[in-house]
């Protein structure tokens, strides 16, 4: 899965806690979840618990702690996808 | 310094569903888990440790300037609660806070500070007024949820 096709599967998720609705037609690498998508931090664990069900990866506690942004999220699908395949 | 949060119960409900399997495990410690378990009242539980760390996290990411999110971090402990409020603090890698929370079916409120004296000389102003007429006011903590604004002023 390349970036675009992962941005594209991320769309939907953090769309659905997004305070900000307009924001998520707009959103890039750039967007932060809660700055700029208005996502509650207390919905920021439904979207890290979303990812994980829908990438069916596990999202510890450390790589949590960095999920703010979408490049962050996209960056940490990224490796917790190339673990898993290289197992 | 202070950070204040306030969680308006209805958009809580509304908006969350704690009970979601692995959510309170990314959230809370085990003796956490414990103390909402074991409550009459556990969602007022859930909510009032949360906003404990919230406000403790806005004090922490204002100093470092560094933003993560990392609740199971910030432990809660020595809670005392009252009939409508509570007493605690908060351990987050080094640091210690103080909190000071009340709570009512409407809201849950907490303050955090980084000495007792701070938190008995804040002043705390909560309005369901949301305009941005407060910023004059100079508030040293502003959290705004649902249907709440809440000012700390120190």
């Amino acid at each position: 899965m390349n970036n675009s096709e992962l941005l594209e599967k991320l769309k939907p998720i953090v769309a659905n806690y997004a305070h900000n609705k307009e924001a998520i037609d707009d959103i890039t690498e750039h967007t932060d979840f809660i700055n700029d998508l208005k996502i509650n931090s207390a919905n920021l664990v439904d979207v890290v618990l979303d990812i994980e069900e829908e990438f069916g990866i596990e999202i510890d506690n450390l790589s949590m702690e960095k999920m703010l942004t979408v490049s962050a999220a996209i960056e940490i699908i990224e490796g917790k996808l190339k673990e898993k395949n290289d197992r | 310094m202070i950070g204040n949060d306030i969680v308006d119960l209805l958009q809580a409900d509304k908006d969350s569903n704690w009970k979601r399997k692995g959510y309170l495990d990314k959230i809370f410690t085990e003796e956490e888990q414990f103390l909402i378990s074991s409550d009459m009242h556990p969602a007022l539980m859930v909510w009032l440790l949360w906003s404990m760390k919230e406000a403790a996290y806005k004090i922490n990411s204002r100093v470092t300037k560094l933003r993560t999110f990392a609740p199971i971090k910030l432990r809660c402990n020595n809670l005392i609660i009252r009939k409508c409020g509570a007493t605690g603090n908060i351990l987050y890698e080094d640091e210690m806070y103080f909190t000071s929370s009340a709570f009512n079916e409407d809201y849950v409120h907490t303050i955090a500070a980084i000495t007792e004296k701070d938190l008995l000389l804040t002043d705390i102003k909560i309005t369901e007024h949301t305009s941005n007429e407060y910023r004059s006011s100079n508030p040293a903590s502003v959290s705004h949820h649902g249907r709440f604004l809440a000012l700390a002023y120190i």
